[in-house]
């Protein structure tokens, strides 16, 4: 079928049509897809002429593939939660001519262009202020002026590199700037988030209609990046961590650049650079992407509101040995600082008309403007003239903004705004133009805004073909940026595609990433895979004992399920309890050690402690190793009240937990490459099952017992070793046949030789700084070599000063194990993750003065 | 008047610190009244590096850098200062304090200078209170010269607030110590600012030295001055006119100026972080010796 034969005419452009009949557009409102007169859009009628051939359940259908494939990205990169918008389930994508988008990415263009030079100027020669183009309270009035990034003998090549708006139509369909995301924006990920899931539940359309792709906008940002870095320089990402509520977004995009996701406190700044702190040392950082707003960055200059652990990160700038995009101090004209006086700056800084007004919007620290907004209040919102952290002293606004405002409670505003009039801005949303969305089963208007993303090329502002669209409420802000609908801009069928085709894209970005993959193991991330190694043991073990105890008490076997049997398995992991064994208590103490939150070596803190481990080590840990964890610990019958009636569901949700946790380590022994995050994983791990198997060695075969032969069948069950056993001795457990397979027994990996074989290898690959093995290395070595020498009958002798029925070899070997791992753990966190260690401010100095 | 003035600044350690940076804003500023014979600082153990920065307000800071373990560091800044008594100044003649705020904010036919208009808007250390605003509104009657204004504030403060150090810390707001009407000089100063900036004036926080002057018969003690700050108030005739609201008086040959900025965060003598060193001791000593000559 020929280009356009759909839109222009035939049956299916009429069925589209017939099927769109009932869309009504606001009267007197632009609509993208329809004119006033309810006529498809020639660019909108593909779209329309497919949800008519496909039908609503096709459409339903894409919603749901499209929240699904969200959620997923969304599952993979944070703690679940990437926030959506509130029409998310809406999977028609906003869709934009050639014509329309060339409109606007011209004025896009226009606008960072004028950013960065109100930006160099405010921090450079101040001519703006000089020459009265804005006034000075507009820059000093607010916070977010830097005083410590002005004046430098050498300012920064560029304070932006990256710049978002917020963006809408009016109703006469003229584009309008809503808001500069001027400080650490970086909401890209979202964007290539949003477009892959909306390419992939829309597959047929989205390559039917040669929407234009985003790859090669990001691989122009790619080459400048390249090209500051060179070859072997590094570009890193900081976030602010996992708290962050674009935290999904910088993960992503980190992980699409080939960018090291730092955090403040990954970073240190020496001699005029900045470096990230390694396993392998400080290493040079050449471009620092800034997704932290600048009043969090800087310690030292910016002590009062600096995030814990920032760096120097200005004294490294200004020095010359980091490009940050963007750089300290944008924030100054973020949000809605440009706005007011846009079109006197772009003439006098660019020379020529502003292509995009703003919405209308007003500074509070004008007298005039002052007056004006107290008469017209409901039509206007008081904002932080610069958006993002609230200055320290907002306005007391009225609680009703809609309630004429009178008497006192308008003088009180009024006097609020004299006060502190400067950090704030009077902002108004007017009518927005509309666009179809899927409601109800049928297309429907709503007004709809977008974010935009631009990135600095070398020589010119590339404008992403796309942005993340949210169907707003008449009058409100822009919402925060999440998943949004996908915005489509069709080609230029006059031009040739200017998009480079995708599979080239992808060879370079592949190269890209050989370059770079798996060098820098940050010490804090480390740190957190080594502890999500011990932290899996541990719920194993925890699972393993309550496995062992509910199947014993759901045997009814006299001996396996005395209560004071149990009870004394269930006080390896459960905190002490003085009661008389009893029924009653072990099913309390099975529940605590299941779903108590308070319960220290319960289930749930350290089911709690795993994920939050796997979420900040997530970029060191394969998506496949994530899933395991995130499945496991968001399981909702953990949450549930378990009940002890239905104790089959107990047993399986165990035994699923158990599976999960046995996939999970499975997955990182296939998928992780033996880099540094394998090695803490596995030396976490065998650190703590070691800690573990000596822990209930000493409990259980501490001493001999009156029923031994039911302690030890409980052991080699909590090990996993029953058939093991019962393959090689085809006996009843006995005392030296049990310790040699679980302690001594290098073959079998639930053995104690075996936890200390495997630590001992991956010891010995760390680096050492001297010829010698280290410490840790040393200590490990020395107890495997004790391990060796030992036979397993004089381990389990009874001795004369226990009563004839303790076991003093056996029990002092336990001691001495636990004691060494805890040794060999601890140094293992001076020597590599004291980086990670964060710093503290100086007191201050002390003032007085006086004459008196 | 030749001084040498001494400031050392030690911090003991609890444990072994492996790495600190600071900010040190030590050395003093040329002024029209002041000469800066010669200036340096010394850090122990040695810093990897000292690098120098000019900051946006003209005073010289240096960011030291120190990267070897240390359970001790001692910071030595040592500078002759020649120092002349300021003009006089008739205040009086000086602009009345609306058309000074007009200036500063843009909002009169001939700007302020880009140098002063950072000065004139509240700071997060130097944002009035409404109890603020409401005592100070009575020293600036309409049309009041804009110097006598700072005047009187200066000689309320001086009056109303008793000198109490240690009951303030070096991030007590201007709100709270006026509400307790005591503090040291620091929050005299804000106070001040405070009470100007609310009236869009432009002023500074000056951070310096004052010599202090035994009595009669007692030999000079060492190390028994202190760090010292006041305000400079700006008027388009005059320029910056200074103030010292804790001894109510016109700063003159007895005060070495050391930097100025729009607060003490802009300017404290000494700052920055250190990684691993546990509980941290501070001694400070000042020294202000005239030089015999």
């Amino acid at each position: 079928m020929a280009e356009g034969a759909r839109a222009a005419g035939g049956g299916k452009a009429e069925a589209a049509l017939q099927g769109a009949a009932a869309y009504l557009p606001f009267a007197g409102r632009h609509d993208e897809g329809f004119d006033a007169a309810g006529r498809v859009r020639p660019h909108w009628a593909r779209l329309a002429g497919w949800i008519d051939e496909a039908g609503p359940r096709a459409v339903e259908a894409a919603a749901r593939e499209l929240a699904r494939l969200r959620d997923e990205s969304g599952i993979a990169f944070t703690s679940r939660a990437a926030p959506l918008a509130p029409d998310a389930a809406d999977p028609v994508p906003v869709v934009l001519s050639a014509a329309d988008w060339a409109a606007l990415e011209l004025g896009l263009a226009q606008r960072a262009r004028l950013a960065e030079a109100v930006i160099a100027d405010i921090y450079g020669p101040r001519a703006t202020l000089r020459e009265g183009l804005i006034p000075p309270g507009l820059v000093f009035g607010s916070d977010a002026f830097a005083a410590h990034a002005a004046g430098w003998e050498t300012p920064p090549a560029r304070f932006t590199l990256v710049y978002e708006a917020d963006v809408a139509r009016g109703a006469d369909g003229r584009w309008m700037i809503l808001a500069d995301r001027l400080d650490a924006p970086l909401g890209d990920g979202w964007l290539i988030a949003n477009r892959i899931a909306t390419s992939q539940a829309l597959a047929e359309p989205f390559v039917d209609f040669g929407v234009r792709r985003l790859a090669s906008h990001f691989a122009r940002f790619q080459d400048l990046l390249d090209s500051i870095t060179g070859w072997e320089g590094r570009l890193a990402l900081l976030t602010g961590g996992e708290g962050d509520p674009r935290y999904f977004s910088h993960a992503y995009l980190a992980r699409y650049l080939n960018a090291t996701l730092v955090e403040p406190a990954d970073l240190t700044v020496r001699e005029g650079a900045a470096f990230l702190k390694t396993l392998d040392g400080l290493k040079k950082v050449d471009v620092l992407l800034r997704g932290v707003p600048d009043r969090r960055i800087d310690a030292l200059h910016r002590p009062r509101s600096a995030a814990p652990g920032a760096p120097a990160l200005t004294v490294a700038a200004r020095g010359g040995g980091l490009v940050m995009g963007n750089a300290i101090g944008t924030a100054v004209m973020a949000y809605r600082a440009l706005a007011p006086y846009a079109h006197v700056l772009c003439e006098r800084l660019l020379g020529e008309p502003l292509m995009i007004a703003d919405a209308p919007c007003l500074w509070l620290g004008d007298a005039a403007a002052r007056a004006q907004v107290l008469d017209e209040l409901p039509f206007w919102r008081i904002e932080p003239l610069t958006g993002g952290a609230s200055p320290d002293r907002p306005p007391a606004l009225p609680d009703d903004p809609a309630a004429p405002l009178t008497g006192e409670r308008r003088d009180r505003l009024a006097r609020d705004l004299e006060r502190t009039g400067e950090a704030f801005a009077a902002v108004a949303t007017p009518p927005l133009a509309t666009s179809p969305v899927w409601s109800g089963g049928r297309l429907a208007p709503r007004e709809w805004m977008m974010r935009a993303f631009a990135n600095w090329t070398g020589e010119a502002w590339s404008v992403a073909p796309g942005g993340v669209a949210a169907t707003v409420e008449p009058g409100c802000p822009p919402p925060a940026l999440g998943f949004g609908k996908d915005v489509w801009v069709l080609p230029d069928p006059a031009a040739p595609a200017p998009d480079e085709p995708g599979s080239l894209l992808a060879a370079r970005l592949a190269e890209g990433h050989l370059r770079r993959t798996g060098r820098d193991l940050l010490s804090r991330v480390a740190d957190e895979v080594f502890w999500l190694g011990r932290n899996a043991e541990r719920a194993e073990s925890v699972l393993r004992i309550l496995s062992v105890c509910l199947r014993r008490y759901l045997s009814g076997n006299r001996i396996d399920a005395d209560p004071g049997a149990l009870a004394e398995l269930l006080a390896i992991h459960a905190r002490g309890d003085d009661r008389p064994p009893s029924a009653a208590r072990l099913r309390e103490t099975m529940l605590r050690l299941a779903c108590d939150p308070d319960e220290p070596e319960g289930l749930v803190p350290t089911l709690g402690a795993l994920r939050s481990g796997a979420v900040r080590a997530r970029m060191s840990i394969s998506e496949e190793s994530w899933r395991y964890i995130d499945r496991l610990s968001a399981d909702p019958r953990w949450r549930a009240k378990l009940d002890f009636r239905a104790s089959g569901e107990i047993a399986r949700l165990i035994e699923d937990a158990l599976r999960s946790l046995a996939a999970f380590a499975g997955s990182a022994q296939e998928n992780l490459t033996r880099n540094f995050a394998w090695r803490f994983l596995e030396m976490g791990r065998r650190i703590e099952r070691g800690t573990q198997i000596a822990r209930v060695v000493s409990r259980i075969a501490g001493h001999q017992r009156a029923h031994e032969e039911s302690f030890l069948r409980a052991l080699l069950t909590y090990s996993d070793s029953a058939s093991a056993y019962r393959t090689r001795y085809m006996m009843v457990p006995t005392p030296a046949a049990v310790m040699d397979l679980l302690i001594l027994d290098e073959t079998n990996p639930r053995a104690l030789a075996f936890q200390l074989v495997q630590l001992e290898a991956v010891l010995a690959l760390l680096p050492s700084d001297s010829p010698y093995r280290r410490p840790e290395h040393r200590r490990a070595l020395a107890l495997l070599t004790e391990l060796r020498l030992i036979e397993a009958d004089r381990l389990v002798a009874t001795g004369p000063d226990g009563g004839g029925s303790a076991r003093p070899a056996l029990a002092a070997l336990m001691a001495r194990c636990r004691a060494d791992l805890a040794e060999i753990s601890d140094a293992l966190a001076r020597a590599y993750f004291a980086h990670a260690e964060a710093p503290v401010a100086l007191v201050s100095q002390g003032r007085s003065g006086e004459t008196r | 008047m030749i001084y040498e003035v001494t400031h050392r600044t030690v911090y003991d350690y609890a444990e072994a610190a492996a790495f600190s940076q600071h900010l040190l804003r030590l050395t003093p500023r040329e002024t029209g009244d002041q000469r800066v014979l010669e200036s340096r600082i010394t850090v122990d153990p040695r810093p990897d590096a000292l690098q120098p920065e000019r900051d946006m307000f003209g005073n010289l800071a240096h960011a030291a850098t120190v990267s070897r373990p240390h359970g001790r560091l001692e910071i030595l800044a040592v500078s002759r200062v020649e120092r002349q008594a300021p003009s006089q100044f008739i205040f009086e003649a000086s602009s009345p304090w609306e058309d000074v705020r007009a200036r500063a904010t843009g909002a009169a036919a001939g700007p302020a200078p880009a140098e002063v208009a950072p000065f004139a808007f509240p700071t997060a250390l130097t944002a009035a209170s409404p109890a603020i605003e409401d005592w100070a509104r009575a020293c600036f009657a309409p049309g009041r010269p804009v110097l006598t204004a700072a005047a009187a504030l200066s000689a309320r403060i001086h009056a109303e607030f008793d000198y109490i150090p240690g009951a303030t810390g070096a991030d007590t707001l201007p709100a709270e110590s006026f509400e307790a009407r005591h503090g040291v000089c620091q929050d005299f100063a804000h106070v001040m600012l405070a009470a100007l900036r609310a009236h869009r004036v432009p002023a500074r926080y000056v951070s310096g030295y004052l010599r202090t002057i035994p009595p009669e018969g007692q030999p000079r003690l060492a190390g028994a001055d202190a760090s010292h700050a006041w305000v400079a108030v700006w008027d388009p005739v005059f320029d910056w006119v200074e103030f010292d609201p804790t001894n109510d008086l016109v700063p003159g040959e007895d005060h070495v100026t050391l930097a100025w900025g729009r607060d003490y965060a802009d300017v404290s003598p000494v700052s920055g972080f250190v990684v691993g060193a546990g509980a941290q001791r501070l001694t400070v000593g000042v020294d202000v010796a005239p030089v015999p000559g």
